[in-house]
């Protein structure tokens, strides 16, 4: 069959009425599941599988498809109106886009994060088609070694969400390197930290963590002071996004989206890692650096693409090698495996229609992410005009509904209160939140595939420069590392004319 | 919540097909753990046989996934619920022969649940990457023996782990743990991953995870453990191979509930599953994975999961695989 022939049978597969609707159906699916706090775009994927059994093949996939980018953009819409990320992905979302909504932006910070998330689901899905072959094979080429110098050069964020204090952030880090520690021990299966609970032998719940992180200390800062809140100017959450404001933060955008494709196409990354990502490069290259976290919108738009690059991109070893990319494809996997298809090289031979159709069936997904997008904004961006006192016991009651839905377990909303008061504590000490949660996310990663590399090289050190991919990260590492160093040397000099530093007032 | 609400949802319009409702068991909807995660082996399975199931039971089964160390969560769950069958488990290889084998910190030993059934039986098979030069088991011992073979699998106590230990003993590996080397990953795509990617040499795991690498041509299967050949499995059983231990090998999923769980409630559970089982649209479902439909009445199930339990401990025992501590 020629291109054009495969084109034309894909067009037959999804040019009907059903699979439309279920794409369309599916992004709907997914923005209202991402943004109930608690309820992640891999929950609502998770609840949708079960109904995929019954339809065509590829009406279920598209269906499953359409949740998950809906998901991962409609997780943007609590980050920014409640400070609560309604899916992992979009916690770096947070670190812009609440201040935006504190100032009574939040309609033009919902708009900038859907224009983002669409060109990033663009950009994402257009990779896809195009250079899947080539992307995989590079995916496979990242074993443990090259994880881990990839995972050690992420850690050079924190510095870039650490606010005014490295040590700050630093410590933050730490402690979120710490708790993530809690669980089995991935190699020899003994407990760690577990003190005799078998509930703790599972670790702690990344969702409790993130909620009880972000959401909680808001809560608790209400109680502490009920009335902290009023003259701040949030109310209005009518502004939009501008043309000009896209424009400003395109760079930004594409970016952020090639790096969603990169870490979206390796195996074992995720979405959450490559948006904070994003957010920190974009940080360190734009002009406002300064105004980062304090309300920029280039660092919503480049969270947000951070995390949009990545769908499209988690199906090139899905599709490619049969390999799921994060827990969400290892969920729509089960989709395929369910209709009796293998994804894999074979499948662009054997079932290469179902693969045209996918692609089309993406294609439009990015537009109807546009318009069903902008539907829910105009819907969910009365909440920032909802009065305070009202609005935080609501937000309380969803934290707990969703922190419990997530694995049915009690145990959870007790993590997730005791991560409040520590979120709190780290609030009013004016300790960032954002280093615990990337540490919270990599350190696992990082500890893992250090130790599957020891594993591999029966404790030979010199795997980890085995390489040329794992010498570019090294590169990479030591120049962001020398980067930071050199402008923390900088600015204290210039402070220390001027007597003490100003106090962060980030909080 | 959520889950249990469509699961309700879903049962709910099978009802309406469902005899008389009884004043005895079940009076009201049943709560059915899955101990681990959404698109995950047992979680297709569990929700394939549900919709059958809950015609046969007559009252919603409410699904819920309780996941976290390596099925332990889920189990304790229903360990310590009420022994009225209102809460049962999809209980499976590695949270219940393998894990109690190889664990002694487990929070719950195989005597802690009443199994009614074992419905599916996943055969076992053995692959290492296309690309190697190891064409045949004899030629993987050969290269153990030389500079050592690394396996994957998904964590340790799973059935990944004590496969290849299994398997490695049985072909003349006298100490496997100390002349492999295991090389754990997290989740069971992630155990054939490392061996499409070069982290290790070899995988054993249920013959449907490595089916579509078989397909394409990625991994080269080495072994079976099941008596007759595995249809797109171009490698000899283990019973060619002269090792028939090894078909105690394989994996299953099947429903458990407390131990105290009435007589009643268990041979209930015994006709449900045949009704369940008998349906064709689970049938080919399940099949279609690759799986095969093997019906076990509650006294069958207990004494397949209690006989591989007891293989599995002394295979633990004698290489000196138990996890203390």
């Amino acid at each position: 069959m020629s291109m054009l022939d495969s084109l034309a049978a894909g067009l037959a597969l999804v040019g009907n009425l059903e699979a439309f609707l279920a794409l369309a159906g599916g992004i709907a699916i997914g923005v209202i599941g991402g943004a109930i706090p608690g309820m992640s775009a891999t929950m609502a994927v998770a609840l949708t599988l079960p109904f995929t059994f019954a339809m065509q093949p590829i009406t279920g996939i598209l269906l499953l498809l359409g949740v998950y980018k809906g998901g991962i953009f409609g997780g943007s819409i609590p980050a920014i109106l409640i400070k609560t990320p309604g899916t992992p992905a979009s916690s770096a979302t947070v670190l812009d886009g609440y201040p935006m909504a504190e100032r009574g932006e939040a309609g033009r910070a919902l708009g900038m994060s859907l224009w983002a998330s669409c060109t990033a689901d663009l950009v994402s899905n257009l990779a896809l088609i195009l250079v899947a072959g080539w992307l995989a094979s590079f995916a496979l080429s990242f074993g443990p070694p090259e994880f881990f110098t990839l995972i050690l050069f992420s850690l050079t964020i924190i510095a870039g969400v650490s606010g005014d204090s490295l040590l700050r952030g630093a410590l933050s880090a730490m402690l979120g390197l710490l708790l993530a520690t809690v669980g089995l021990d991935l190699v020899y299966g003994t407990n760690r930290f577990t003190f005799g609970d078998p509930s703790l032998m599972g670790g702690l719940n990344f969702i409790a963590v993130l909620i009880g992180l972000f959401a909680i200390p808001e809560v608790l800062a209400m109680v502490w002071h009920p009335t902290g809140h009023l003259g701040k100017a949030r109310k209005l959450g009518h502004n939009r996004v501008t043309l000009a404001d896209y424009r400003r933060s395109f760079v930004s955008i594409l970016r952020g989206s090639f790096i969603g494709v990169f870490l979206g196409s390796i195996p074992g990354i995720g979405a959450a890692p490559s948006a904070f990502l994003a957010y920190s490069e974009a940080r360190r290259k734009s002009p406002n650096r300064a105004n980062f976290g304090k309300g920029e919108i280039e660092g919503v738009a480049a969270a947000e693409a951070g995390n949009n690059g990545v769908a499209g991109a988690t199906l090139i070893p899905l599709l490619a090698l049969g390999v799921p990319g994060d827990v969400i494809t290892a969920i729509i996997i089960g989709a395929f495996m369910v209709h009796g298809l293998q994804p894999g090289p074979m499948m662009f031979i054997m079932n290469v229609d179902i693969i045209y159709g996918l692609f089309l069936g993406l294609l439009i997904s990015s537009v109807f992410l546009l318009i069903i997008g902008s539907v829910a904004i105009r819907g969910f961006r009365y909440v920032a005009d909802v009065p305070r006192r009202l609005l935080v016991p609501v937000v309380l009651i969803l934290c707990i509904y969703g922190v419990y839905a997530v694995n049915n377990n009690v145990f959870d909303v007790g993590v997730m209160f005791a991560m409040g008061w520590v979120g709190f504590l780290m609030m009013r000490c004016h300790v960032p939140a954002a280093p615990f949660l990337i540490a919270f996310i990599l350190g696992p990663l990082l500890e893992d595939n250090f130790r599957q590399a020891m594993l591999m090289s029966g404790s030979d050190p010199s795997i980890l420069v085995r390489g040329p991919i794992t010498w570019f990260f090294w590169a990479l590492t030591v120049i962001t590392v020398v980067a930071i160093l050199r402008s923390g040397l900088k600015s204290r000099r210039d402070a220390a004319p001027s007597g003490t530093p100003d106090p962060s007032p980030r909080s | 919540m959520k889950l249990q609400r469509i699961g309700a949802l879903g049962a709910l319009s099978m009802i309406a097909f469902a005899n008389v409702a009884q004043a005895e068991y079940p009076e009201r909807p049943v709560n059915m753990v899955i101990p681990y995660g959404a698109g995950g082996a047992t979680d297709i399975s569990a929700r394939l046989i549900a919709e059958p199931l809950g015609t046969a039971v007559g009252k919603p089964l409410v699904m819920a996934n309780i996941t976290g160390a390596g099925g332990a969560t889920g189990s304790v769950s229903v360990q310590n619920a009420s022994p009225d069958g209102y809460t049962m488990l999809f209980a499976r290889v590695g949270s219940h022969t393998v894990s109690p084998a190889m664990k002694a910190t487990l929070p719950y030993t195989l005597d802690d649940f009443r199994f009614v059934t074992v419905y599916e039986i996943n055969p076992v098979a053995c692959a290492v990457n296309a690309r190697s030069d190891i064409e045949t088991m004899d030629d993987l011992i050969a290269k153990a023996k030389s500079e050592g073979v690394s396996y994957s699998s998904s964590g340790v106590g799973t059935l990944l782990h004590i496969a290849a230990a299994m398997v490695l003993n049985e072909f003349g590996i006298e100490d496997p743990t100390t002349s492999a080397t295991h090389i754990p990953q997290k989740g069971g795509g992630g155990a054939a991953t490392a061996v499409l990617n070069g982290t290790a040499d070899m995988v054993c795991t249920n013959s449907s995870t490595l089916a579509s690498f078989v397909k394409n041509g990625q991994l080269r299967p080495l072994l079976v453990t099941t008596e007759e050949p595995i249809p797109g499995f171009d490698a000899p059983t283990a019973v060619e191979l002269g090792k028939p231990a090894l078909t105690q090998l394989v994996g299953w999923t099947g429903i458990a509930g407390p131990d105290d769980l009435p007589d009643e409630v268990v041979e209930k559970w015994g006709g449900w599953m045949e009704t369940a089982t008998s349906d064709a649209e689970f049938r080919d479902a399940l099949t279609a994975n690759g799986s095969i439909i093997e019906l076990m009445s509650p006294a069958e199930a207990q004494e397949f999961i209690q006989t591989q339990y007891e293989t599995f401990r002394g295979l633990v025992d004698k290489l000196g695989m138990r996890v203390e501590g």
